[in-house]
């Protein structure tokens, strides 16, 4: 009885039968389903939209992307808890893939995650100064000479301090005007401690 | 076991982060709650220095480094092999002791080390409640190899995709990674969506319809243990044909029949609760074939002379 009246009180709301009902819900949800998966695949190819650094010894993001098993080390046992995972922000294909945000904490050269990547997606390199320079490939600093303090008069000398290959990667001139050098790795530590607001100093990053 | 070893493990890495900042005094009260705990647990287990030390044991069930040793999931492996056509080496060293396990014993990572069971099997009570309770729970029977189609689809989607697809529909994979991310980075991602859509799966369609018909995980374990050298098997004269065996075997396989095929996960259930003791474990490549009804169900039913007479007496 009880059954029968909820049925009546559905009928009203949406003529369909039940199972069709149910049919055309599933329908729609796996139609869904599939635009969700396929659409962010192609923005993430045409315009990365958020400036973000992969860990340090990164293969290019292609291979990277398949070689990476999402499986969450290299956050567990960064010392500077600067990796994070994405969501499906970048897209699908870079879900829960770690990356490094450099205005938000920034690498340290550590190279404790290319240790223990069990897929090969983050390369092992030894921690010293010339691995580092010749196989690190995180980005590059860019100063903004109109942003930057120390182009403007002011000395400041900020981000020269910060680096850890200083002088390697990165040189001051007069009124400690930072010069980035070729052998820059883009770890991000100048873009961290750069004191002006929007930062002068920034890593552009290379996905390879 | 396995799962609170997953809680325990994000709660080190906050410990950790706790030591190395070596500024115990200005934590929160909370912080410093959680710092003591960890500090007992871990106290017998540390030498000297602790925040290297901890990093002995990492990872989770997916993908681990226990002390210098990596183990992954075979399906890691496959899924990495399925999106760049080719295989990292240490990957390959380390999904050779699972592959190699799973050879011996079959489906073992499903009934003993698999994370997500645990709240499988929580859910699985939950539906009893609701049966209980009049309300309707979905028990549909699906072809079992429905399962072997998610891991061909799986694959496939990988290769079109080019990234390990497999990680963000693969429940111990999204256990490990969500436990870390809640406790240790705060928040969630979408893989806890997919988990939750596979309760109300297991709710609404069947009994543990997930790990029966949908998971590539175990659909690759199975292949793998096809030819496993442990097995359970019906001993014929000792089975009564009570079928308890089947009502209780979470995989919806066939014991009553000998069917228990290169799905069964040796969990060992149905030698638990069979009131006459009519199954072991055997040594054995293949399933015996169909034995026909159990010899003491046919005592009851055609009893013989000798028989008939103890029970006048």
């Amino acid at each position: 009885m009880q059954r029968e009246l909820k049925k009546s009180s559905c009928d009203t709301i949406a003529p369909s039968v039940e199972n069709t009902d149910r049919r055309n819900f599933l329908k729609e949800l796996i139609a869904s389903a599939i635009a969700l998966a396929v659409q962010p695949v192609h923005a993430a190819q045409n315009q990365p939209s958020i400036r973000f650094l992969r860990p340090p010894g990164s293969l290019p993001e292609k291979e990277f992307a398949s070689q990476c098993i999402h499986c969450g080390q290299c956050s567990a046992v960064c010392p500077n808890r600067c990796i994070r995972y994405f969501g499906l922000e970048n897209g699908f294909a870079s879900m829960d893939t770690p990356y490094i945000i450099p205005r938000e904490k920034a690498c340290i050269l550590c190279m404790k995650c290319g240790d223990i990547c069990p897929s090969g997606a983050i390369q092992p390199i030894k921690r010293a100064l010339e691995p580092i320079i010749s196989k690190v490939r995180m980005g590059k600093a860019v100063v903004d000479r109109q942003l930057c303090l120390s182009w403007q008069g002011k000395t400041c000398g900020v981000c020269y301090r910060a680096c850890p290959l200083a002088d390697v990667a990165i040189r001051v001139g007069l009124l400690e005007q930072p010069h980035v050098l070729d052998k820059c790795v883009g770890c991000g530590l100048c873009e961290r401690s750069c004191i002006q607001l929007p930062q002068a100093i920034r890593i552009i990053p290379n996905y390879g | 076991m396995v799962f609170a070893m997953l809680i325990v493990l994000p709660y080190i890495y906050v410990y950790q982060t706790f030591l190395e900042s070596h500024a115990y005094d200005l934590l929160a009260d909370s912080e410093k709650q959680l710092y003591d705990i960890m500090e007992t647990l871990t106290q017998p287990f540390v030498g000297s220095d602790p925040e290297n030390e901890l990093d002995a044991i990492k990872g989770t069930t997916w993908s681990g480094n226990f002390f210098g040793f990596m183990i992954s999931d075979p399906l890691a492996g496959l899924g990495q092999f399925a999106a760049g056509l080719s295989m990292h080496q240490p990957l390959l060293l380390a999904i050779l002791i699972p592959v190699l396990l799973t050879l011996l014993f079959g489906r073992f990572y499903c009934g003993w080390i698999c994370p997500a069971i645990f709240l499988y099997e929580l859910n699985t009570n939950i539906r009893m409640m609701l049966k209980r309770m009049g309300l309707r729970v979905g028990s549909k029977g699906i072809s079992l190899n429905l399962k072997y189609y998610v891991l061909a689809l799986g694959v496939l989607l990988s290769g079109f995709f080019g990234t390990v697809f497999f990680a963000s529909i693969y429940p111990p994979a999204i256990i490990g990674r969500e436990l870390f991310y809640a406790i240790a980075l705060g928040g969630f991602s979408s893989g806890l969506v997919f988990f939750i859509l596979t309760l109300l799966f297991d709710l609404l369609v069947a009994r543990r319809g997930f790990c029966r018909y949908l998971c590539p995980g175990g659909a690759l374990y199975s292949l793998l243990g096809r030819y496993r050298v442990l097995r359970i098997q019906r001993i014929v004269a000792e089975c009564n044909d009570c079928a308890k065996c089947n009502a209780v075997c979470e995989l919806g396989l066939d014991p009553l029949n000998d069917g228990f095929g290169q799905e069964c996960n040796n969990c060992t259930a149905c030698i638990a609760i069979c009131p006459t003791d009519g199954l072991e474990f055997k040594f054995q490549i293949k399933d015996i074939a169909a034995q026909g009804p159990g010899h003491l169900g046919k005592k009851y039913l055609y009893p013989s002379a000798e028989d008939q007479a103890a029970q006048v007496e």
